[in-house]
């Protein structure tokens, strides 16, 4: 039997940043393969290969053991190649038989609306997958994973030959993923191949025959599930890196914390019950998967979703953190996660936007001092080597790399007492980011208390003196002195302990 | 392909630095044509009275223009004008103020529309246009109950039509007023935080938030500003016709706006300045002056107003979507 669809060394980078370096895997009918990997792995560009959106650079791509062209959007879909997202992207104020519908009809502006047979054919599609709900719903009503029928009614209803679901279990309680796992099953039965994308072992152990593991952009192993145990599978995913540096000499412990949070609770932010401390000079790594709760974390502590209740200590003297700017006026610095939208204001020149945090310290009565402002960007561009044709040159001028430099550049001109970077290497080049690496190691080593959120884990574990683990906006364990990457990982995954009911 | 994106930066940078110079050129362009044309058009006598005639959107124009680099607008400011002359009517006939104590009081109930504004727009997230459409109707709805309409207020004593009507040092009354407040703009614009601010918060308002920038306050403050100059430019408009009506300032927030943007303001926010407002507002009125010195119909003003506008709207949009077509979409920068 031939694979319906196989990917053979497949590579795509983009810029300098090698996304995959090599993947293959071959998706046969009627099996659920399981792909397995940590954050930035490569996942989201692999599937992104399969369903067109990508073109890969080099590699080949078969279809029934035949190769092919590259695929198009268009041509994937026509192939049979759907993918359903976590997220489901319907139309909310149709119906449920109109959106299973709309993209098998014909597409011809004065083509009629059979509306018999829309439903006919809804009907037929959801009694498939065993859904409960009515094609004549409108799919606003429906819930996240009901919605998430419809989306895979409309891939059955396409003809798809291969689903690719991406972490379709993440959002949802665990009664509602069982049914869902069901339905995967029952999906495969008829013959459908299934590319099954999840961070939950047991749901993969419970329902793929195969596995293949993404490791840096690379495939490295693809097994059959019988007999893999989960520590193999975290190994892995971690693999043996080595933390490439020595490692940091411990803050001193005579001073007590710089920051106390107690029972820190934000609903909106989705943070409960959340405790942690961290000494003047210390790195704490805050690990965990993407939407564990640390960036939102990060959100709370600078005033931007305030928290609802408990307590931010100081020092040992309660604050309250209404806004950036109390932040800021308690010494709190953020480097958010999304450079371009948050990080930096990229039409503005590189000087405006270092200044930008202490404008009131260095603009009195807000009137510019174009002197103060030109001699502190130099001081910056200077000690950071930001690579800048000048501080008036336009940040979005320069290279992800340096636009970080700019963004961490008007937060020490803050002179913080704690820094939160969040993911401060992402899409920074090799160089710069081994300089940024330094650069935290020193400001650490000067007496700034640092809360660093990376999901590269050798990041984490080569720079942070202590390690806490978040999942679902709780620290679901501490670690004081640094622990290995499978141990972080374990922790993130929730792997050794009894599910939780998201 | 940051360089690339580096020289699309120039490259706009340059052409609102030509985008002025052309300004300049119509300018001139308008002057040599109406010298000709118009009898009595070059005159000190008629430059005088391009500027007595262009204070009040002049005013509205450079007090917009803050709101629009913030990537905010304000319809209302023409419908505050009307509220504000007849509240500084009412005060002065019916409730026996001085005129300068009425003023002063319809300049703060500017401000105060203005804050409605700005509230409105900062606390409770509603788009500007939507807001200030809603006061629009509101002032001037407001305006007219408390005229029921047809009331209007004359014989103001000559010591206050001096503000509108005479000279003062060889210039318009007005026209210094007008000088003192886009200077004071200009700096606040070009010279201090505030401004800036101002542009940052139009790029990238989510940024802004993340700097530690006050952004709502930057926000609310435009909008005051508006107001407040709405105020002003009523209690002028009341002084150069010498009376006070319901609908004073009808279409002006639609002329300022018009000024704006034909200087060289991105309707988007982020990019502009004041002394382009300036050079728009001028653009404006000389050309509306002239072809009534040219003895041409009214109409050709309305239908070269829009080709001006439209021109300029063309070559800023032209503008915004080079620096906003990023590097590249789909791919993360290096």
């Amino acid at each position: 039997m031939s694979a319906v669809l196989e990917l053979r060394s497949i590579t795509k980078s983009f810029g300098p940043v090698r996304a995959l370096r090599g993947v293959s895997i071959a998706l046969f009918p009627g099996q659920i393969h399981a792909l397995l990997g940590e954050n930035g792995a490569g996942k989201s560009t692999l599937i992104k290969v399969m369903t067109g959106a990508h073109q890969p650079d080099s590699g080949e791509l078969l279809l029934d053991g035949k190769p092919s062209q590259p695929l198009s959007p268009v041509s994937a879909r026509a192939k049979g190649i759907a993918c359903i997202y976590q997220q489901p992207a319907l139309f909310p104020d149709l119906s449920v038989a109109e959106n299973i519908c709309l993209a098998l009809e014909p597409h011809s502006a004065l083509s009629r609306v059979r509306w018999k047979n829309r439903l006919q054919t809804a009907t037929s599609l959801l009694r498939r997958i065993g859904a409960q709900f009515s094609p004549e719903t409108e799919v606003r009503a429906l819930s996240m994973p009901e919605q998430q029928l419809v989306e895979i009614a409309r891939a059955l209803g396409s003809g798809a030959r291969v689903v690719i679901m991406d972490e379709p279990t993440a959002s949802l309680p665990e009664q509602e993923a069982n049914r869902l796992l069901e339905i995967v099953r029952e999906l495969a039965s008829q013959g459908v191949a299934v590319l099954y994308i999840s961070h939950r072992l047991e749901e993969i152990a419970a329902i793929a025959s195969h596995v293949t593991v993404l490791r840096d952009g690379e495939s490295i192993a693809t097994l059959p599930m019988e007999g893999v145990t989960h520590d193999q599978l975290v190994e892995l995913m971690v693999g043996r890196k080595v933390a490439a540096s020595a490692p940091l000499p411990a803050p001193s412990t005579a001073s007590g914390p710089l920051l106390e949070l107690q029972n820190l609770t934000c609903t909106a932010a989705g943070i409960r019950n959340l405790s942690l401390q961290i000494r003047p000079g210390e790195i704490l790594g805050l690990g965990g998967l993407v939407g564990a709760g640390r960036t939102e974390l990060a959100r709370v502590l600078f005033g931007i979703t305030p928290a609802d209740s408990g307590s931010i200590l100081l020092e040992n003297h309660p604050v309250q953190i209404r806004s950036p700017r109390d932040a800021i006026g308690h010494g709190i610095a953020y480097l958010p996660e999304d450079r371009r939208r948050h990080g930096v204001i990229l039409p503005m020149p590189v000087e405006h936007n270092m200044t930008m945090a202490v404008q009131p310290r260095l603009f009195p009565w807000t009137w510019i001092r174009r002197n103060r402002e030109r001699s502190m960007a130099n001081q910056f561009i200077e000690s950071l080597a930001v690579k800048t044709s000048g501080p008036e040159a336009p940040v979005g001028s320069l290279s992800g790399g340096n636009q970080q430099k700019v963004a961490l550049a008007r937060w020490l001109a803050t002179r913080p007492r704690l820094l939160i970077l969040d993911e401060p290497t992402q899409g920074v080049d090799i160089g710069a980011k081994s300089e940024i690496h330094s650069l935290i190691r020193k400001l650490a080593s000067e007496g700034l208390a640092v809360l660093l959120i990376s999901s590269e884990l050798p990041e984490l574990l080569a720079l942070s003196h202590r390690v806490a683990v978040l999942r679902g906006g709780e620290i679901v364990r501490s670690f004081d002195a640094p622990p290995t990457p499978q141990q972080v990982l374990q922790a993130a995954l929730g792997y050794g302990e009894k599910r939780e009911v998201a | 392909m940051s360089t690339a994106f580096h020289h699309r930066l120039a490259r706009i940078r340059a052409l609102v630095f030509r985008h002025e110079s052309l300004l300049l050129l119509i300018l001139l362009a308008e002057w040599i044509t109406f010298s000709f044309l118009g009898r009595r058009f070059a005159t000190w006598e008629n430059a005088a009275d391009i500027l007595r005639h262009s204070a009040e959107i002049g005013l509205l124009a450079v007090a917009l223009t803050p709101v629009i680099l913030t990537g905010g607008i304000d319809l209302s400011a023409g419908s505050l004008l009307g509220l504000c002359a007849v509240i500084f009517g009412k005060l002065w006939r019916d409730a026996g103020f001085p005129p300068t104590l009425a003023a002063v009081t319809a300049v703060a109930a500017g401000a105060v529309g203005g804050l409605l504004n700005g509230s409105l727009v900062t606390r409770l997230k509603l788009p500007p246009l939507i807001v200030t459409l809603g006061t629009f109707s509101l002032f001037r709805g407001i305006a007219e109950a408390l005229t029921r309409g047809t009331d209007t207020f004359t014989n103001f004593p000559n010591t206050f039509l001096f503000l509108g009507q005479e000279r003062l040092l060889g210039l318009p009354t007005q026209a210094w007023i007008f000088f003192l407040l886009a200077g004071t703009a200009w700096l606040l614009i070009h010279r201090t935080t505030a401004g800036r601010n101002c542009c940052s918060a139009g790029f990238n308002p989510e940024g802004a938030v993340y700097a530690g920038l006050p952004l709502s306050k930057i926000q609310t403050l435009a909008y005051v500003g508006v107001g407040t100059v709405a105020g002003i430019a009523a209690v002028i408009y009341t002084a150069r016709l010498g009376q006070a009506r319901a609908d004073a300032g009808s279409g002006y927030e639609l002329l300022a706006i018009t000024a704006v943007v034909l200087g060289g303001t991105s309707i988007f926010g982020g990019t502009g300045t004041i002394h382009g407002t300036l050079l728009g507002v001028a653009a404006l009125a000389v050309l509306n002056n002239g072809l009534v010195h040219a003895r041409q119909p009214r109409e050709t003003a309305g239908i070269l107003t829009g080709v001006l506008l439209l021109t300029a709207l063309t070559l800023t949009t032209l503008a915004y979507f080079r620096s906003s077509r990023k590097p590249s979409r789909t791919q993360p920068s290096p």
